[in-house]
């Protein structure tokens, strides 16, 4: 007959070991007092088997464990749907918040447009909130962006139509191909409002701008009145354009000096 | 009874829902590599490398040769160690493709799968062994409506050299007088 071997199950390092059965335990003599009737007996030398949950019981004042495995799988199961739940609702939001035209979280509508100077392409630089009492569009493109190809033109069509009532758009160059690449760009599209030479620090402020184009509507009072991420169509962004030239500039918002910007690449 | 092996599906499939989310949300475009074997190359012959490449679905990076000047072509460039020369590097040709915000315009692409060639020439003076060819795959992603900056993946894969086989043996030549 094969003698009896040690049970691998008790793994705590203060059990001991029966001498006769292999049972785990931290005295012999408690084999006796543990064992209850029902409990299992070793079959080799007669002795009760304790229960590897008795063992738990005899360290501190733990309370008696649950019978079974020692888990409530109900309290697992509301753990699980929990977790489940925070989960997909994290990602949900997290999606919601970084692609959703209207991006409450990153930059909600009537936040603040964070201001920034910028070189501009033809010289000098912008400082964004000189435009204080304009209605703005802030376009970050690059010229190896594709949609950008086809959102300029409208912008440029915009300037030329919505520029007597107070419309100034922005174009922000995402781009590190060198200037000469960017002016010939700009030339090509026609683009009649300034392109400031964009720097990572002014894209992180708007979000991070992970892709191209992007265009941040600003109010005359220079907060966030809508923002299209992506291509879209032409009736949308003049839908935005017009939301931001019907703000009213504060006093306190006006510039001290008007800004002559158009043409100004 | 509600069982642990339940409780690991409910937490699996949190997992693949979450991971749904985040591919939904994942916005960022992603260009993956093959492993590759290692390459047996023999000295002094060239032996053609295939790299697969995987462009993830709804994305699509331009191909080596974009029709526009403004766009960013898909190069690979390889650092390869001395003494082994790299062959000219193949790259498929790309699709031509309208995408709604180029609908008077065809764009040259790469989308799904793609496969870029090369060859590797060990000299003569290789030592034999393996060596580790490190490079970037360089590429610029758009979806249908935007474009994201341009990426750079890293290339690698191992070449084992060998020696090449002996050629052919020549007898010496013997003077028609040397058994006179």
């Amino acid at each position: 007959m094969a003698s009896p071997e040690r049970s691998p199950q008790i793994p705590e390092e203060n059990c001991e070991w029966c001498p006769k059965c292999g049972a785990a335990l931290k005295t012999s003599e408690e084999i006796h007092k543990v064992a209850a009737p029902g409990t299992p007996v070793c079959e080799t030398c007669g002795i009760p088997r304790i229960e590897p949950q008795v063992d738990h019981t005899n360290f501190g004042n733990a309370p008696p464990p649950v019978p079974g495995r020692g888990r409530n799988p109900l309290a697992l199961l509301v753990v699980a749907i929990v977790a489940a739940g925070m989960l997909y609702v994290g990602f949900h939001m997290a999606r919601r918040t970084a692609d959703g035209p209207d991006a409450p979280a990153i930059l909600g509508k009537s936040t603040p447009a964070p201001d920034f100077t910028l070189d501009k392409l033809s010289g000098g630089t912008l400082k964004l909130s000189d435009l204080r009492g304009k209605a703005v569009v802030l376009n970050f493109w690059a010229t190896w962006c594709g949609p950008c190809r086809i959102e300029t033109p409208w912008l440029v069509e915009m300037q030329k139509e919505y520029g007597g009532q107070g419309l100034q758009v922005v174009g922000v160059a995402m781009d590190d191909s060198g200037n000469d690449e960017i002016e010939k760009f700009a030339k090509d599209m026609g683009m009649n409002y300034p392109v400031l030479l964009g720097k990572e620090s002014v894209g992180d402020e708007y979000g991070g701008v992970p892709a191209l184009p992007e265009s941040f509507f600003i109010g005359r009072d220079g907060k966030i009145v809508d923002r299209i991420v992506g291509l879209k169509g032409r009736a949308e962004i003049e839908d935005s354009i017009k939301k931001a030239l019907d703000t009213q500039a504060s006093a306190s918002n006006l510039p001290a000096k008007p800004s002559s910007l158009q043409s100004q690449n | 009874m509600i069982s642990p092996r339940h409780i690991s599906g409910i937490l699996a499939l949190a997992v693949l829902l979450a991971g749904s989310a985040l591919a939904q949300s994942g916005r960022a475009p992603s260009v993956t590599m093959a492993p590759v074997g290692l390459v047996t190359a023999q000295r002094a012959s060239r032996t053609k490398v295939p790299l697969y490449f995987r462009v993830a679905p709804g994305f699509h990076i331009n191909s080596n040769k974009p029709k526009s000047e403004y766009l960013i072509p898909t190069t690979l460039r390889m650092d390869v160690p001395t003494d082994i020369v790299l062959g000219e590097i193949d790259y498929p040709a790309g699709k031509d493709v309208t995408f709604p915000f180029s609908p008077g315009e065809q764009l040259n692409v790469y989308s799904g799968d793609f496969t870029i060639n090369l060859a590797v020439h060990p000299l003569h003076s290789v030592n034999p062994g393996k060596y580790v060819m490190h490079g970037t795959l360089r590429y610029q992603a758009c979806d249908n409506a935007q474009c994201f900056p341009p990426k750079t993946l890293p290339v690698s894969f191992e070449v084992k050299v060998i020696k090449e086989p002996p050629g052919p043996r020549h007898n010496p030549a013997q003077s028609p007088h040397i058994h006179n």
